[in-house]
């Protein structure tokens, strides 16, 4: 049974400005101990799934105005508060982006990872002392008893990013939620942060969703992905499918806009214009405007997630090593597309915004008008 | 989020600043208690404005027989122990407080800018030299300053005005000296700077613009202060030399005589001082608000 | 942070040194002679001799400054020109009772502006915090003679419940050993008196403390708000503390700092405002003696007691520096 079930989760912000549509109906499961990358770049709504997963959205603009959360068989969205709070740093615990920012500068490390314990546990001051200590050591920090009385500014980037996720395993929980742990690091301290992450939940066997808009980062720690877009998720692979198979306009983008150490001179493909504003809601395909693929239906609907060419046809499988390539596109490219970074079919033109000209845009398809085919030549 | 790069095109600057008052304005007018202070602002004008056409005896006129009548009909604010309208006095003192207000403010203004300015472009010892006067000013609390000036030069209008300048120019220094010193700092500075801009090029056109928002704001506040400051020197007998002048502070020092029986003589003067105050401090608080370009919200 | 103390310390100095100056020009610089600027209409001949001579006016102004400097460095602040009484002896017996109402004033403004704040901060934009904005907005904006002079009004006229000018009954007899008049009381084994003392301090201190309120509450709130937005006041909910203890432990522990160094700014302003406190409710202190004496001309009394309030201003600014370096950890071990 999936450790974690989201089905159809909608979250909006409330503001002045209007409304934010921040998710717009999203589905994943997580098994124990798997470790899931969710992948996407700024506003794409990576971090306020997680967010509203342990119910910590901003009030009062935050709200999930949609769908359903389930976490070891429990409804999280309707859960009373007062249990939430039980839940949160004991079965599910979180560390986030900034660890300068992320501690209370006013106490001590001391203070901060024994109030965590003893807030879940009726253990003793010396208890949760003790207990402290050893998981400093766990994370690797030297001298530990002269570190607890530490303040955080006292500590390194990297120190301070170990504690964190000492204290988020310090009640052994079964799901641990990192909303890019290592962005705000030295690309050194990075892999030592990550291998860190990596060990620890392998060895307690704490299923991890990792958040990050940096692919290298999800590539040696996940065992699967989830590439989201504009709060939407568009594709969902194994780790090395989403590299070597990558089936979505997105994604094929993304992996084309980062420079490869010692690969070939491929060229470099930025993905043209800006993320769409998301203070409307959505209609049809969020990425449309920014689609090589794009066809003409992608202006009108949005397409769901469906298995990829090439998968197993029977039940999808939604979590687990042997879960199924999906993507939400109604042109996926081709393998031999996906490694070039952009379409190959002869004469295909991109199909224009709806109410523009209605000559060019006709499905790519080889044996094309000639007007197209004109259109194409340029 | 999306950044957008400030552009050093002075079109598009101009364009940008703009569209900050632009936005600002049209902030302002959703902003509920700053509509408020407006109109408080404007009825107080109106007061000055109108007084010789809504009192056109004069305030030192007198209705013999009718000291320290409560309101009526014929006297709106009742009488005061010289038998003479409130109303009328009322209306009057809002000239002297506007004019003496508005003057000390401009002063406090002019010369706090100047060295604020002074201290921010150049630095070093001359930015040392004044921001340790402003020190001294800043170490006599308020009003006592202010008293001390006008009971050494004597009283008297300008000594008033000066005097309340005074005590406001160590909050523009400071004000305008921070935030020169900031955006000396700042990156679209330093980038104007590497494009060859000259300082006096770039004090003028790129500081003082982002400068001057804060400036604003903190003197329509020191407005509200100086209204207050100048009755409170009324009040302790240090006003405007002339004793049949219907200045507020002053009218107040007889409303403490009679506060029993002719509690009027209080409440009159008390609420114009009172509202005046509110409605600058309510219009300041909302131009604070409009103009943070960081939508906290 | 030791060394900080210093460095403050250090900073302090120019400060009176340029008071003292200012000060001592003040009566030099004016237009005619010195003498007739400080005794104005007490202008005796005997007078006028008296003063040229402690003052040394016949030498060369360096050598003036220089006497004026040691008269203050041994705390020789003059005497008074109307009665002759040492300025420091008057000072010094009036001064407890301008203690006593700032503390008061402090207290009731402190007391009730911090939970105002926070209250507001936790219901932003709604009508709690909307409620208290009034609140903040009227204690600025309403002058403290107004309002001291309203609440004489109210309380003298209509409601009887407390009295509206001086410090205790004169009835009662309690003599003078500190000049806090709530410690005299206690002294005397008077409760009745410290009562009566009590109850004498409610309406001066509540005019006094107005302003103070207003500002306290407005710092209170936007600390609060502003901590509130922190990250890790995030972290401490995500790791599943109550809403209790991420209040006190971590939005309340951070956003007492701020609140903490205006409280101590306060402190000046509520020097000025007891001036026109104790004035309106014939309160025996340092400010009216002040204001009596500006309008007397009474020189020295002036200048001593400016230079004294300097003085306890800067002291005071440098305590809180010191209070936020101690309560920020950040500060107090680097």
């Amino acid at each position: 049974m999936p450790l974690l079930e989201v089905r159809d989760l909608v979250v909006r912000f409330r503001t002045h400005e209007g409304t934010i549509h921040a998710v717009n109906g999203i589905s994943f499961d997580l098994e124990p101990g798997e470790r899931l990358g969710l992948v996407g770049e700024s506003g794409c709504g990576k971090s306020v799934t997680n967010l509203a997963i342990l119910r910590l959205l901003p009030k009062p603009a935050g709200r999930i105005e949609g769908g359903s959360v389930r976490f070891d068989g429990m409804d999280l969205v309707s859960l009373p508060e007062s249990e939430m709070r039980d839940l949160r740093g004991k079965e599910i615990a979180m560390i986030f982006q900034d660890p300068m920012t992320s501690l209370n500068p006013v106490l001590t490390i001391e203070e901060q990872m024994v109030e965590t314990i003893r807030a879940h546990r009726g253990v003793t001051m010396a208890e949760a002392r003790t207990r402290a200590l050893e998981l400093l050591e766990m994370v690797g920090i030297p001298q530990p008893e002269k570190r607890l009385k530490a303040f955080p500014h006292q500590f390194s980037g990297g120190m301070r990013q170990r504690v964190m996720i000492a204290m988020a395993l310090s009640l052994e929980p079964k799901l641990m939620i990192a909303d890019e742990p290592t962005t705000a690091l030295d690309v050194t301290i990075q892999a030592q942060v990550l291998e860190l992450l990596q060990r620890l939940t392998s060895e307690a066997g704490t299923a991890l969703i990792l958040i990050t808009h940096d692919l290298g980062v999800v590539a040696g720690m996940t065992s699967r992905i989830n590439v989201m877009y504009a709060g939407f998720i568009v594709e969902t692979a194994a780790t090395e499918a989403v590299f070597e198979r990558p089936s979505h306009p997105y994604t094929v983008g993304l992996l084309h806009s980062i420079p490869h150490v010692g690969g070939e001179d491929a060229e470099l493909i930025p993905i043209e214009g800006v993320p769409p504003d998301q203070r409307h809601a959505p209609s049809g395909c969020p990425f449309a405007p920014r689609c090589a693929w794009r066809v003409e239906a992608c202006w009108r609907e949005m397409p769901s997630l469906a298995p990829v060419a090439g998968e197993p046809v029977g039940r999808v499988v939604t979590s687990g090593p042997e879960t199924t390539h999906q993507a939400a596109c109604h042109n996926p490219p081709t393998p031999e597309e996906a490694a070039g970074g952009q379409p190959l079919r002869p004469g295909f033109v991109p199909a224009p915004p709806p109410g523009s000209d209605p000559v060019a845009g006709t499905p790519g398809a080889p044996g094309m008008s000639a007007a197209a085919q004109r259109e194409g030549g340029q | 989020m999306t950044s957008t790069v400030a552009s050093l095109t002075p079109a598009a600057e101009a364009r940008a600043s703009r569209g900050l008052w632009r936005d600002a304005f049209s902030r302002m007018l959703r902003n509920k208690p700053a509509l408020i202070g407006v109109f408080l602002i404007i009825v107080f004008v109106l007061a000055a404005l109108l007084a010789p056409v809504l009192g056109p005896d004069g305030p030192y006129q007198t209705y013999p027989g009718a000291s320290l009548k409560p309101p009526s009909q014929a006297h709106l604010f009742g009488t005061d122990r010289l038998a003479r309208d409130m109303f009328t006095r009322v209306l009057y003192g809002a000239q002297i407080s506007l004019v003496v207000g508005v003057v000390s403010v401009v002063m406090g203004l002019s010369i706090g800018v100047l060295m604020g300015a002074l201290a921010g472009a150049f630095g070093g010892w001359v930015d040392a030299v004044m921001m340790r006067t402003v020190d001294v000013l800043l170490s006599i609390p308020g009003i006592l300053l202010a008293i001390g000036i006008v009971a050494w030069l004597g009283r008297g209008y300008p000594q008033i005005m000066l005097a309340v300048a005074v005590t406001n120019v160590p909050i523009f220094a400071r004000l305008l000296r921070g935030s020169l010193l900031a955006l000396r700092e700042s990156e679209f500075v330093i980038a104007a700077r590497s494009i060859g801009a000259s300082p006096g090029r770039l004090l003028v056109r790129h500081m003082m613009p982002n400068a001057l928002t804060p400036l604003i704001v903190a003197a329509t506040l020191a407005l509200a202060t100086a209204i207050i400051d100048v009755a409170g020197l009324g009040f302790l007998g240090l006003g405007p030399p002339d004793p049949r002048t219907p200045e507020w502070g002053t009218m107040l020092t007889d409303a403490r005589s009679f506060l029993q029986r002719a509690p009027w003589l209080l409440i009159f003067p008390g609420l114009a001082i009172s509202l005046t105050a509110i409605g600058f401090n309510m219009v300041g608080d909302g131009l604070r608000e409009s103009l943070d370009p960081r939508m906290k919200r | 942070m030791l060394k900080y103390i210093l460095r403050r310390m250090v900073a302090a100095i120019p400060v009176l040194f340029g008071l003292s100056i200012v000060l001592f020009a003040f009566v030099h610089l004016l237009p005619g002679d010195p003498t007739r600027a400080i005794l104005g209409q007490h202008a005796t001949p005997e007078a006028v001799a008296r003063i040229r001579e402690s003052l040394g006016l016949d030498k060369p102004m360096w050598q003036q400054y220089v006497i004026y400097m040691g008269q203050l460095l041994r705390g020789d602040l003059g005497a008074s020109i109307v009665t002759g009484a040492p300025v420091r002896e008057d000072f010094a017996a009036r001064f407890p009772g301008t203690i006593e109402l700032t503390i008061a004033a402090l207290i009731f403004a402190a007391g009730l502006g911090i939970p105002l704040g926070r209250f507001a901060a936790r219901h932003p934009q709604q009508w709690q915090d909307g409620f208290v904005t009034v609140i903040s907005l009227l204690g600025i904006s309403i002058p403290i003679f107004v309002l001291g002079l309203s609440l004489q009004w109210g309380f003298g006229a209509n409601l009887h419940w407390l009295p509206t000018s001086g410090r205790i009954d004169p009835r009662l007899n309690i003599s003078t050993v500190t000049g806090f008049m709530l410690i005299d009381t206690v002294i005397a084994r008077s409760p009745q008196g410290f009562f009566d003392a009590a109850k004498h301090l409610v309406l001066p201190a509540i005019a006094l403390g107005s302003i103070p309120l207003a500002i306290i509450t407005r710092i209170t709130r936007a600390s609060v708000l502003d901590v509130s937005n922190e990250d890790y006041v995030r972290t401490a909910r995500a790791k599943g503390l109550t809403e209790r203890r991420v209040d006190d432990r971590h939005i309340m522990r951070n956003a007492w700092l701020p609140v903490v160094t205006v409280i101590g700014l306060q402190v000046g302003g509520l020097l000025a405002g007891a001036v026109i406190t104790e004035t309106i409710f014939a309160w025996t202190g340092v400010g009216k003696w002040v204001v009596d004496a500006i309008q007397d001309r009474d020189y020295f009394i002036v200048q001593g007691s400016i230079l004294i309030f300097a003085i306890i201003f800067l002291v005071v600014n440098l305590l809180v520096d010191i209070l936020y370096a101690y309560l920020n950890p950040r500060i107090r071990y680097s």
